[in-house]
């Protein structure tokens, strides 16, 4: 075994330094890639059980109404939407065997597979067929204002007539609405709302405007997977309170459901694709830090476990060294948010000034910024961009990140303190006096209670007051920054304060406007930019700076009235740069971090870039995968890739 | 002795009740975007916000939600978990969860009573010995050095050394070990500090020189005299812990996954899920009355010149 290892090891070697060295016998190194993959996984041993782990607890398995994100990996594995992403994230049948769109993709046509149960905790198959009213109940269910959905925005504002169903609904129950009852109000769904079975098997979604990225909102949104609306109701509020209390038609069940402690998922023995459901098991234990499952990954307690950055240095030159593997990829970035109409009045003449804005942007050293998350590689999760790069690809394939001017915002090195200091003395001579003195500006105290009171002199150094939590990471990159922007700005010229808060950040900082500066973070969720975009126009909810962009707003809606997916994405592109590099929100890393250790085979189950992880086709092996290994496979699996999206 | 208890038992249903409303009306001054996980502040706009506030009638006025919290736990409904398990019914959380703190609780508080009271009197027998200075180390160990630190090394290398699993598993007995033992380590520290000060305190009484001097074995008077009058202040907490070991540890349960009660009410109280505090503060106020309630009572059965009437 050792020997077999050994030659893996120098045949993976072996492939990563042919690929980088032979660039132009494209060919011959697919093939040799091919077959090194293959030696890897020659002679590899697999089992049935995967033992794994969640930190922090399952609160409710409510698909419609849970807010917390781990409850979706959960429920992925349990319940299947109408199409699923294949190993390579394309898009293939699941629930529905087929599906068509109209030319301007606002009507979605669902063929659904044909006799199909929902089974219970016990794996048994219940009296109810899954069908196309499943979906549609789906819908019915999220748009009673009364059952709580959650995250209702992209999908009560995407299908037709959901909206106005909702509010109805919620009017009556507020009284504001009296001219008809609550029932007659429930009975008009069928007829207003754009989501229609026509006929046991096929359901028809009527969207309000074109939705080219339909299918991946399906893969992230739960509130589009199916339900048995009699079972629910009988339910009521216990609804998916424990595993006994809702029902399964995925590739497993749970079987097993401990609060706060263990999950067992079992193969669903009924499940329309099980031929491709390698593992019989997946079992959970609740570990709520990262040094125990590491230790009981040396164990063999757990099949999987993640290594915080600083423990990689730690554990180079040990056994567990060599199999160490780098996260993937993180669709959610972290970035600065501005006050732009808060009480401190000298930040906020300085902050809606194009020249300071840019000077801070200018100051930051990214990369050292990033050191502290990702200290071995700082440069793999710098982002200057709001949406991710490898989230939203045009129907040639073309990364939404590469269009310009989006990509000169991307590729563009934003470490300049000279040119910092040259933007922050032109912005002090369009708002200061000779004097210092910053014009329109008196001396007050800012009342940024609970979190922070200081008195402002109107005068240089301008005050920023940047907020944020008590969290040590948080408080040591404050540091850094403070340091970084009063050194290349000039301490004569800005005074940092740091002050963090304990307690709830947005309650108390950033919704009610005490901060100047404040650090958060934004997903992009579905292929689409607008997921992110239309939230931070001026009228939008995610606006908490409250800044006042006509330009951009402007251009979001020139890209949401764009005829083709490919306008669209342009037209964003320039929204994006517009709002990325003027500085009115400042991206500068993404939330990716860390390593992990895994005894799964890379690249065996769906690539699901906007929902969660799937079990399905997923292998694991009986000993941990080496880095050298994981190469050998992803640089095949590279290849294997860009083909499956290019014959898309 | 029946007045006693009347006026007491009065005097306490009144504390429940003062803890109880000033920490539900305490609850409804925190801010209404509390009641909302980041993710969902961000997802939902303000109005959507108000539906679900109305929906769990949190926009109610306050004395509405106390009239209502308490006619539903009259007719035997603790309500649900609004935010950290979200529509999970609250008698069905706290069934799940205290068997499983009050066992390693209890186990560790008899351990704890066992083993600390048994090195309390080894320490007073050996007072000023090696004996009384490795209890005095150990002691000091457990209380001066930060928890974290022991209970980790604990975990991670006596683990490790014994082949004993590093997680608490309902159905592996050898995992439940370390856990009690790390749970029992500060009340064998407590009992053994105190159980030697009070000894050695009692030991200077002029009593028991007299009863030296007339010939009595040092062990008899240590064993009928000294233990009996210093484990008084001791006994009287002994029914309040019993009745608190619910309460779990947050730290330990963590650490080991063990499905506690510990930390609950911190949790709770950090994701302002209203009913699950008011449930738990209810409950550990009743406890809390009751466990100083039979404390007073033992007290007095355990010394009978200690009265706590003024006619007695």
């Amino acid at each position: 075994m050792k020997m077999k290892r050994m030659l893996a090891l120098l045949l993976a070697a072996a492939m990563i330094f042919s690929l980088a060295a032979c660039t132009s016998s494209g060919t011959q190194d697919q093939g040799a890639s091919a077959a090194d993959a293959q030696d890897v996984l020659e002679g590899k041993t697999y089992v049935d059980t995967y033992k794994t782990y969640f930190s922090s607890s399952y609160a409710s398995f409510n698909y419609f109404s849970t807010a917390y994100a781990t409850v979706r990996e959960i429920v992925s594995n349990c319940i299947d939407g109408l199409v699923e992403p294949d190993i390579y994230g394309v898009y293939v049948p699941s629930l529905a065997e087929s599906w068509e769109t109209n030319d301007d993709e606002t009507v979605w046509t669902f063929h659904i597979r044909q006799g199909l149960k929902w089974v219970d905790h016990t794996g048994a198959e219940t009296e109810y067929d899954l069908t196309a009213q499943d979906f549609v109940d789906g819908i019915r269910y999220i748009a009673d204002p009364q059952n709580d959905a959650y995250s209702m925005r992209v999908v009560r504002n995407l299908i037709s007539g959901l909206y106005d169903y909702y509010w109805d609904l919620d009017d009556i129950d507020c009284g504001d609405k009296t001219d008809m009852t609550r029932e007659e109000a429930a009975a008009r769904f069928d007829e207003m709302v754009g989501v229609k079975a026509l006929d046991d098997y096929t359901v028809q979604y009527t969207l309000d405007s074109s939705a080219p990225y339909f299918l991946s909102l399906i893969e992230s949104s739960m509130l589009l997977l199916p339900i048995e609306y009699d079972y629910a109701v009988e339910m009521g509020d216990d609804f998916g309170i424990d595993n006994e209390h809702m029902l399964y038609c995925g590739a497993y069940y749970i079987s097993q459901f401990e609060r706060d402690k263990a999950i067992t998922l079992t193969a669903n023995p009924h499940y329309w694709d099980k031929d491709h459901v390698n593992l019989a098991t997946v079992e959970y234990q609740m570990i709520s830090d990262d040094t125990t499952s590491v230790e009981m990954f040396k164990r063999g307690e757990t099949d999987y476990t993640t290594v915080a950055a600083e423990e990689y240095l730690s554990m180079q030159g040990t056994e567990w060294g060599d199999k160490l593997i780098p996260t993937d990829h993180s669709f959610s970035t972290n970035y600065l948010w501005l006050d732009f109409d808060g009480e401190n009045p000298e930040f906020n003449a300085f902050v809606n000034n194009e020249n300071f804005r840019l000077a801070l942007m200018y100051a930051m050293n990214r990369e050292a910024i990033g050191a502290l998350r990702e200290p071995v590689d700082p440069s793999r999760i710098l982002r200057n961009t709001i949406n991710a790069e490898g989230a939203i690809f045009d129907s040639n394939g073309k990364d939404y990140t590469d269009y310009s001017p989006l990509k000169e915002i991307k590729e563009m090195d934003y470490t300049n303190p000279d040119l910092a200091k040259e933007y922050m003395e032109k912005a002090i001579a369009e708002l200061c006096d000779a004097d210092g003195n910053i014009i329109g500006c008196e001396p007050t105290t800012v009342d940024y209670l609970p979190v922070c009171s200081f008195a402002v002199d109107g005068k240089l150094p301008v005050t920023i007051c940047y907020v944020g939590t008590d969290d040590e990471d948080e408080i040591v990159m404050a540091q850094l920054l403070k340091a970084m922007i009063e050194e290349a700005l000039g301490t004569e010229n800005v005074d940092f304060h740091i002050e963090a808060f304990s307690g709830w950040t947005y309650g108390t900082v950033a919704d009610p406007l005490n901060y100047d500066i404040y650090f958060d973070s934004l997903s992009t969720n579905y292929a689409d930019p607008s997921g992110i975009l239309t939230r931070l126009t001026t009228d939008g909810a995610e606006n908490v700076g409250c800044y006042d962009v006509p330009e951009y707003d402007a251009l979001i809606e020139e890209a949401l009235a764009a005829d083709t997916f490919e306008d669209r994405l342009q037209k964003f592109a320039e929204a994006e740069a517009y709002l990325a590099g003027k500085g009115f929100v400042i991206p500068f890393i993404s939330s990716l971090r860390g390593y992990y250790m895994s005894y799964c085979v890379p690249h065996t189950s769906p690539l699901t870039l906007y929902g969660n992880d799937k079990y399905k086709g997923c292998q694991v092996m009986t000993e941990p995968i080496t880095f050298e290994e994981f190469q050998a496979l992803d640089a095949q699996y590279d290849i294997e890739r860009a083909e499956a999206l290019k014959a898309k | 002795m029946s007045r006693y208890i009347l006026r007491r038992a009065l005097r306490s249903l009144l504390t429940v009740v003062i803890v109880f409303v000033a920490v539900f009306m305490l609850l409804r001054l925190m801010p209404l975007s509390g009641y909302f996980p980041p993710e969902m502040i961000k997802e939902a706009d303000e109005a959507t916000r108000m539906v679900y506030l109305r929906n769990q009638g949190l926009l109610d006025h306050p004395m509405v939600q106390l009239g209502r919290f308490v006619g539903n736990m009259f007719h035997g409904d603790l309500g649900r978990s609004l935010t950290v398990y979200p529509k999970v019914p609250i008698a069905t959380l706290l069934k799940e969860k205290i068997p499983v703190t009050a066992a390693f609780g209890f186990a560790s508080m008899l351990i704890g009573i066992v083993f600390g009271v048994g090195l309390g009197l080894f320490m007073v027998r050996f007072k000023d010995k090696a004996g009384d200075k490795l209890g005095t180390v150990f002691i000091l160990l457990v209380r001066a050095v930060p928890s974290l630190i022991y209970l980790f090394f604990i975990q991670v290398w006596i683990s490790k050394w014994f082949n004993l699993p590093l997680i608490f598993y309902k159905d592996r007995p050898i995992s439940w070990i370390l856990p009690t033992i790390c749970l029992s380590l500060s009340s064998i520290a407590y009992y053994a500090l105190w159980l030697r000060r009070f000894m050695v305190d009692e030991e200077n009484q002029d009593y028991v020189k007299f009863a030296q001097v007339k010939g009595l074995p040092k062990r008899e008077v240590l064993k009928r005299h000294v233990f009996k009058n210093a484990a008084i202040p001791l006994i009287i907490y002994i029914p309040y812990d019993l009745l608190m070991i619910i309460a779990g540890s947050l730290v330990i349960e963590t650490l080991y996954a063990i499905p506690g009660t510990g930390g609950l009410l911190t949790t709770a109280i950090k994701s302002q899920d209203n009913n699950l505090v008011q449930v738990i503060v209810l409950m550990y106020a009743i406890l809390s009355v009751i466990g100083v309630f039979l404390g007073d009572l033992l007290v007095a059965f355990v010394d009978p010149r200690i009265k706590l009437t003024e006619g007695e």
